[in-house]
């Protein structure tokens, strides 16, 4: 028995592997830890353990670029990166200093990078040397460093959204870096909604000067002075407005600058003050403003109690305060803008692309897949049948062939991998150039008469495989631009079908030839 | 079951310039459609909404008179309708620019709306915008130089003499030549899909002409055997793989997945294409390498 398994090792090895891939792909202990999809998990099925891509489970992918340039080996000395970059945003036309972020210590020194989409390069060139700093170049594109804080924000949104599963990466086509996000279940315009402004949140106050002029104090308080971001609530007894309550951070004096500036602006008038901002600007109490990338979401008075506590410094000392929207979905989104922070750099959705397939699409694209597979196997089996007419030889290449799908499936399980629909079309390829190969070493094995022993078979076998060897280097070179490349969606597609060249010529095609020669040596 | 019984074809009635004729002139023709499409178009093909920019969106059938509602709906008049049976739904694509955006808003967002106020419910969409599209061409073309230039390496290094590896290489350029010509005639449009489908032909090709050349250099048995002991497994092989990409295209063509039919159809295409190219190009100039000595 023994004896037999070992001369037949490769039968063995194929056999092995086959109810790895089969355990990979059914066995209940082998599920994803995580269930990528979530509590309303749509990327699964119950039977198996593979994973659906977005093609075959329904959700939305945004490819985007960040927009902004990078100055490279700035001069910036030992200044403050917060002082260097409000220097260089000062020089800059309608920028603000979190248009510009000024780093230290990347691989090309310190960095300014500016992401203002209406500022040229000669624009930013020039305010860098109107502000004092010389520079090696300006490229187009922005650090590593930037692009791994704009993820952190996105999977931020995404996830203070409630969006479960989703994925947010950086890919490349080798000429510039985008960011992959990639939500299942969702609306493509949801998404859009979520991950398309920068979210930068900050509170102007609108007041009268010593002149009696309207202007607007800008950068009261920013992002980073929020302490705590509480959920968004709805109207109720309370307040007629939806409304997200914070807290103030009081380290640095944030908190009592705040309340000096309010204190000293009027808003915190003693009785409070009333906003009428949008009915009669010239003619209005001071007002808080609340402005997400600069637009003013929400103008805002304050009530008698708190303009109280805030005119005898009580309110510093536990500083918590109430931001009020006009809508609830507003709020929402201000919340969430609070917590996940803005992003570095504006996405531009209309330079990349996006796709969407509804989860019921998803359902369908399944099935179809699955019959255009079993079709094609049948089409296979049939015309193998007709040209060998021996059950013998044809049958165990239909199931060799077959057995390089499940592997490969089984490789999908255990990888996680998501199938879409370019990896179903890999598979349908990858068993086409297995049936061939199987053909090349029938064809090569059984011609010229009968195969009587062992030597014989083995030296028209290595004949056989040299073709075969060849023909799969071919195929895996040809296919690796397009595995390296981020093409698109035929990543998947290249790199099932390397995979599948792989396994057939050290697995499954070596096996096929040991059934060969059990079926001819012995006659 | 019919069998399936593999044509010999008597080889010594044909001369070697009768042979490369036929497959030489249809590939001069291939030449002569892409260079013609590329003076008249700017693009040696018709480029796809991946390479130009577009938007795509797949709406349920609305029932009742569908190509009106859909009229009706758009602001724009779509590039193009087509109605897919299998799971009653419409495919409609616009260029880049054709509806017009309020703000510089996303065009495919404003046909989503237009959709959804409409009543169509939104299967699936996708949009590409024109400068990832052309970056996305620059790369495929990249890709298909590099695969091309890496299987001629191999093949040279593999049988290390001239002759051999030009007929590989030479019936490889014609495999996806005349594909990329015949989607043109039938007005198919170069995507994605269809860029993998021709670097799939580079290796699926080879194979067939690395059969042939390895039986005939390689083993035993004079010409015209070694050439009909080849043909025999090739031509099996290659129709395996056409019946099975042949059922693909047509099953995907109906469920409407269009990824998958780009790539059958072009592997269809290529691979006839390859039959020709190896049982007449490759075989005259194996026949040609094989007798210099005699004839010269």
């Amino acid at each position: 028995m023994i004896e037999k398994l070992r001369s037949n090792w490769r039968l063995t090895l194929l056999t092995v592997i086959l109810l790895v891939s089969l355990f990979m792909i059914f066995s209940p202990t082998m599920a994803p830890q995580t269930n990528v999809g979530g509590e309303n998990a749509t990327t699964g099925d119950r039977l198996t353990n593979l994973q659906y891509g977005l093609d075959l489970a329904g959700g939305t992918r945004i490819r985007a670029p960040l927009i902004g340039m990078t100055a490279e080996n700035v001069a910036i000395g030992n200044e403050s990166t917060t002082n260097v970059a409000a220097a260089v945003a000062n020089e800059l036309p309608n920028s603000d200093t979190t248009d510009v972020t000024v780093r230290r210590g990347t691989i090309n020194g310190p960095t300014v990078e500016a992401v203002d989409p209406n500022v040229s390069e000669s624009q930013f060139g020039e305010a860098l040397g109107g502000a004092g700093y010389s520079y090696e170049t300006i490229r187009d594109g922005l650090t590593q460093e930037t692009r791994d804080e704009a993820i952190n924000v996105i999977e931020g949104k995404v996830n203070q959204a409630g969006l479960s599963g989703a994925s947010v990466q950086q890919v490349t086509d080798g000429t510039g870096f985008f960011i992959l996000i990639e939500v299942p279940g969702q609306d493509r315009s949801d998404v859009i909604d979520l991950i398309e402004q920068r979210g930068n949140v900050r509170i102007d106050i609108y007041h009268q000067n010593n002149a009696g002029e309207y202007v607007t104090e800008r950068a009261v308080l920013t992002q980073d002075d929020f302490a705590s971001i509480s959920n968004a609530r709805q109207p109720d007894d309370r307040s007629p407005n939806p409304r997200v309550p914070v807290s103030i951070r009081q380290e640095n004096g944030i908190a009592e600058t705040f309340q000096s500036s309010v204190v000293e602006t009027g808003v915190a008038q003693p009785g409070g003050a009333i906003c009428r901002y949008e009915e009669s600007p010239q003619n209005t109490d001071s007002c808080l403003q609340l402005v997400v990338d600069g637009d003013v979401i929400n103008s805002f008075g304050m009530n008698g109690d708190l303009a109280n506590s805030m005119r005898t410094g009580d309110w510093a000392r536990s500083p918590s305060f109430v931001l009020t929207t006009t809508s609830f979905e507003e709020a929402q989104e201000i919340a969430i803008n609070l917590r996940a922070g803005a992003l570095p750099a504006p996405l531009a959705i209309d330079q990349g692309t996006t796709s969407f397939v509804s989860p019921t699409q998803g359902e369908n694209f399944r099935t179809d897949s699955l019959i255009i597979g079993i079709l094609a196997i049948l089409t296979v089996s049939g015309v193998v049948f007709a040209r060998y007419r021996e059950p013998q030889v044809a049958a165990p290449m239909v199931l060799t062939a077959f057995s390089e799908v499940l592997i490969l499936l089984g490789f999908a399980a255990y990888l996680g991998y998501p199938l879409d629909l370019s990896v179903i079309a890999s598979f349908i390829a990858v068993l086409g150039t297995g049936v061939d190969d199987l053909v090349i070493i029938a064809d090569g094995v059984m011609a010229e008469g009968d195969v009587s022993s062992n030597r014989v078979f083995s030296s028209r076998f290595k004949k056989a495989f040299w073709v075969i060897g060849v023909a799969a280097a071919t195929t895996i070179i040809a296919m690796s631009p397009l595995a390296v490349l981020s093409l698109g969606d035929l990543r998947g597609f290249a790199i099932f079908t390397i995979l599948g060249v792989l396994v057939g010529v050290f697995v499954t095609r070596p096996a096929y030839g040991d059934i060969l020669r059990n079926l001819l040596t012995k006659r | 079951m019919a069998q399936l019984s593999v044509p010999t074809v008597d080889y010594t009635q044909y001369s070697n310039r009768q042979l490369v004729a036929v497959p030489l002139a249809l590939l001069a023709v291939a030449l002569l459609v892409i260079g013609g499409w590329y003076l008249l178009t700017g693009a040696p093909a018709n480029l796809g909404l991946e390479f130009v920019g577009g938007s795509e969106i797949r709406i349920d059938d609305p029932g009742g008179n569908a190509a009106q509602q859909i009229e009706t709906a758009f602001s724009a008049q779509p590039d193009s309708v087509r109605q897919i049976a299998a799971d009653d739904t419409y495919i409609l694509t616009c260029a880049e620019g054709a509806v017009d955006t309020p703000d510089g808003g996303n065009q495919l967002s404003v046909l989503e709306q237009q959709a959804e106020a409409a009543g169509f419910s939104i299967q699936a969409s996708s949009s590409v915008s024109p400068s990832f599209g052309a970056n996305t061409q620059t790369i495929a073309l990249g890709g298909v130089l590099v695969a091309f230039l890496g299987m001629s390496v191999l093949v040279f290094v593999m049988f290390r003499s001239i002759a051999p590896s030009v007929a590989v290489i030479a019936s490889a350029f014609s495999d996806v030549v005349l594909p990329l010509a015949m989607m043109n005639l039938l007005g198919i449009n170069l995507s994605l899909g269809t860029v993998a489908a021709l670097l799939m032909l580079i290796g699926y090709s080879v194979d067939s002409d690395i059969l042939l050349n390895n039986s005939i250099l390689r083993e035993s048995g004079d010409f015209y055997e070694s050439t009909s002991r080849a043909m025999r497994t090739g031509v099996t092989m290659t129709l395996t793989s056409i019946a099975a990409m042949a059922v693909m295209t047509v099953a995907a063509y109906l469920f409407g997945i269009q990824i998958m039919t780009a790539i059958g159809i072009v592997l269809v295409v290529g691979l006839l294409a390859d039959l020709m190219n190896t049982y007449l190009l490759n075989v005259s100039l194996l026949r040609w390498y094989v007798n210099r000595g005699v004839n010269a």
